[in-house]
């Protein structure tokens, strides 16, 4: 008996040090050694290649259902992967991979926990956090020397916009992404071949869309006898009913252009009539849009599941669903599973429905909502932006093939595109397939990066006649990759370029110090209200005691705060 | 000298459960310093400001924090009364079957979705009573319009408890059943011979039985009343049914991890572990008192 407690004790106590023997193995190779922060002395080059292998730690979101990647790669062993082994001799490991909304709190707890990967993707109000906590590399210096002079050029000519939101006390504090103009404003996408079938235009004003929802419920669009259609898709659960000043850009299923057609922007801040800022949740204006969508949640139009489903894009890829608003990516996003499950899924997108007085008004997005933040003492903080260059490069290039894995499994990718990337684009592409200007015409244009090689595939994939974008003058299966883009971009796009919009800006698009303590409560409240109001579990008025409340609750003193920010 | 030695392996025994409680539970308590702090990630616990009572004042001015604990101690306590009564009575009929193999299989059966966790389950109570469910097309059947069960926040604190029973009356049907094991079967044949039927020798022999087991767990429970269980509300709820379904644990969550309020969370989350611990030491002297049940 006695023996054997003694074995066990001694197991025990084996176990116990192994479990700290071989945490320490993870361990050292994340510590820098001599020999390589030596190394990084050498002479600035955006795409110099180390001698040494250099390892860089990152975040990185993975979509679990996406199953576009080769046989025999992985989120981290693939064609970008491989790629920056041969170019820059960088090992990328993954600290953590997750999806979507599980990335975000795995980034918090990483920033409450201190235990941060080498660098990762965060958004604003994180990286104000890891700035005020000291957790982050000032990375002035890496971005003077190391920058590519393509990336210089689009990050300058946002008019110091993406500058400024990542310069603190005159510092750098990370890589702003810049994305284009196209990503903030909200389309209405709808299935044109349902309209068709029910001879139907598509609908223009608020009234309309409740006729053409009606009839896409009621009529049985997709033909199987069953009523079992959806009119507008609504938010996903812990999704977005509209895009915020925090948040401009992006919102998929939200219902931004019925907002803006009711000349209600919630979420951002405006200009009131006493010249003061307002915020514009707390407006007559959001109460009528809301009244409206809560009409047509009554009326079954509006997905029932809204607010509950745990994915949105389900409906449509299903083709179950035949409205919903987002942005011009949408062959991107749910588009192209819903034509690969059915050939004749004719999605297209109108900057629609129009305001009272006729006219289509967007929110504007600011131009950098990702950044890129370097871990405090990792030992190459220059890695990041060499990985951003080579990405930048490389799409110029058409180094990579977008059918084996998407852009987004490229390490700490965030987007560089000129401000009017998707409207150049768009109209390139109409002069290529008239015949009035041809694919050298562009090729000096290195800026809008993916621009020949788009142009050089466009014939494959667009069949005549050119003029028309119905599915049907498509031929993705030529070249799923290139269609993903060129789809979205000439369906998504083209309405940007045919109509003459103006936009409205938020007059801030960062948390001011009060807001840290206040605003999540603050938003809780608003998401809340209004999603009950919207689904009917709250009356209409519910709407003027949320006034109240969220003046009181800190509301009146952040306008006065954001009056101070914006004085200065 | 050989009862001692037997002793002696038994502490042993103990070392990994003690080593497990000391880091995981003992340890992270002197994070409730944060709550007091004006807390910075990058300085640590140790390194960061003071900040006196300020979180615990906005705690209270906040309306979230009446509403989480009122959600909590509702959930908790209906699932308390739920989880105590539906094996017991599950317990008392499979006790009354008289064929052991069926008895066996269903024992096992019920007891199955215990080793499930709530991410399946949750997705699977989901499923059952969503918009085009089995649930909304039985009731169809019966003229009833569909309803979204998830998003009715006056439905959501019952199936929470309901789907809660579900996963968990077959693992407590177990312990009554060891109970009701432990009668002397000598009893039913007196009984039976004084002419006591089924329900008489229930009422006389059974449950006087199984009392000290009934008491015992229902007291310890109340342990739990401020554990309303985080992965399954976590897993079913949506914002539409925050102001029912909310607990502490979910709050604290999104406020600490997700929103990034350390400080807020913390000093919720203390006010939980001061109220559960008052509420323990209750329980436990209850326990004492009823069926003279110690720990020290």
């Amino acid at each position: 008996m006695k023996n054997k407690s003694r074995w066990f004790a001694l197991v025990l106590a084996c176990s116990v040090v192994l479990g700290a023997c071989s945490n320490e193995a993870n361990n050292t190779p994340a510590e820098p050694t001599p020999e390589q922060s030596a190394k990084s002395n050498e002479p600035a080059d955006p795409f110099g290649r180390y001698e040494e292998p250099v390892k860089i730690s990152i975040s990185i979101e993975v979509d679990p259902t996406d199953n576009e990647l080769p046989q025999g790669d992985t989120p981290l062993e693939n064609q970008y992967t491989r790629q920056i082994k041969e170019a820059l001799n960088v090992d990328v490991d993954h600290q953590f991979a997750a999806s979507g909304q599980n990335l975000r709190q795995r980034i918090s707890l990483a920033i409450a926990s201190n235990d941060l990967p080498d660098a990762m993707v965060v958004n604003a109000v994180e990286l104000r956090q890891m700035v005020e906590a000291d957790q982050i590399a000032d990375l002035t210096e890496v971005y003077e020397q190391y920058a590519s002079p393509d990336i210089k050029t689009i990050i300058e000519k946002t008019n110091g916009a993406a500058l400024e939101a990542v310069t603190f006390d005159g510092k750098m504090m990370a890589l702003p992404g810049v994305q284009a103009n196209a990503d903030g404003i909200h389309l209405m996408w709808i299935r044109q071949d349902w309209l068709d079938k029910l001879n139907l235009e598509p609908p223009t004003t608020m009234a309309e869309l409740e006729m053409v929802a009606r009839a896409f419920v009621e009529n049985d669009p997709d033909g199987n006898g069953q009523r079992d259609t959806i009119g507008i898709t609504g938010p996903e659960s812990g999704g977005k009913l509209y895009a915020n000043f925090l948040e401009s850009k992006n919102n998929l299923y939200g219902f931004d252009p019925v907002f803006s057609a009711h000349d209600a922007f919630p979420g951002y801040w405006l200009e009131g009539e006493d010249g003061k800022p307002v915020y514009g949740s707390i407006l007559p204006e959001t109460r009528e849009a809301l009244a409206s969508l809560r009409d047509l949640y009554a009326k079954g139009l509006i997905d029932p599941e809204m607010g509950v489903r745990n994915k949105a894009d389900e409906p449509i890829i299903a083709g179950k669903s035949g409205i919903f608003f987002a942005p011009w990516w949408m062959a991107y996003g749910p588009l192209t599973n819903a034509v690969k499950n059915n050939m004749e899924a004719n999605w297209q997108a109108y900057a629609l429905p129009l305001n009272n007085d006729g006219e289509f008004k967007p929110h504007a997005a600011t131009p950098s909502t990702e950044f890129v933040v370097v871990r405090k003492d990792y030992a190459h903080p220059e890695v990041p932006m060499k990985l951003l260059n080579n990405l930048f490069k490389n799409e110029q290039e058409n180094t990579f093939d977008p059918s084996k894995g998407g852009p987004g499994y490229y390490p700490l990718r965030v987007v560089y595109a000129p401000s009017d990337e998707i409207e150049f684009s768009v109209q390139a592409f109409r002069e290529v397939l008239s015949g009035s200007k041809t694919a050298e015409d562009f090729a000096d244009n290195k800026a809008y990066k993916l621009l020949p090689s788009d142009i050089a595939s466009l014939k494959t994939i667009k069949n005549e006649p050119y003029d028309s974008m119905d599915i049907s003058t498509w031929n993705p299966e030529a070249n799923w990759g290139a269609w993903t883009r060129t789809y979205s971009l000439m369906v998504g796009g083209g309405p940007l370029v045919d109509t003459e919009y103006n936009e409205v800006p938020s007059l801030l698009y960062e948390q001011t110090p009060l807001m840290e303590s206040r605003w999540v409560n603050l938003r809780k409240l608003e998401d809340e209200t209004f999603l009950r109001i919207i689904m009917g579990a709250a009356p209409l008025e519910t709407f003027d005691s949320f006034v109240e409340n969220w003046k009181r609750q800190g509301g009146d003193q952040i306008a006065l705060e954001v009056a101070e920010s914006l004085a200065e | 000298m050989r009862m001692k030695g037997f002793a002696k392996h038994y502490y042993l025994m103990l070392i990994p459960g003690l080593l497990l409680l000391f880091i995981f539970s003992i340890i992270p308590m002197f994070g409730i310093i944060i709550s007091f702090q004006y807390f910075n990630p990058g300085k640590g616990i140790l390194g960061s400001d003071w900040a006196g009572l300020e979180h615990f004042r906005y705690m209270f001015l906040l309306k979230d924090t009446q509403e989480v604990f009122v959600n909590t101690l509702v959930i908790a306590s209906m699932k308390i009364v739920a989880n105590l009564i539906a094996p017991l009575m599950f317990a008392l009929m499979l006790n009354e079957l008289r064929l052991m193999i069926l008895r066996r299989w269903i024992q096992t059966i019920v007891y199955l979705p215990h080793f499930l966790s709530w991410v399946i389950l949750g997705g699977i109570v989901l499923d059952l009573f969503s918009y085009n469910g089995p649930v909304n097309q039985l009731t169809a059947l019966f003229g009833s319009q569909p309803k979204v069960f998830f998003a009715d926040s006056e439905l959501f604190p019952l199936l929470v408890v309901g789907s809660d029973v579900w996963k968990e009356f077959g693992f407590g049907t177990i312990i009554y059943l060891a109970a009701l094991t432990g009668i002397n079967p000598a009893l039913y044949e007196a009984a039976n011979i004084d002419g006591a039927g089924r329900w008489r020798s229930l009422w006389h022999i059974t449950l006087p039985g199984i009392r000290t087991t009934a008491v015992l767990l229902a007291v310890l429970s109340l342990g739990n009343v401020l554990n309303a269980g985080f992965d399954q509300i976590f897993n079913l709820y949506n914002p539409l049914v925050y102001s029912t379904g909310d607990i502490i644990d979910t709050w604290v969550y999104r406020t600490g991890l997700l929103n990034l309020q350390y400080e807020l969370a913390t000093a919720v989350g203390l006010l939980k572990s001061v109220v559960g611990f008052l509420l323990i030491s209750v329980s436990y002297y209850l326990a004492y008192r009823f069926v003279n049940y110690r720990i020290f």
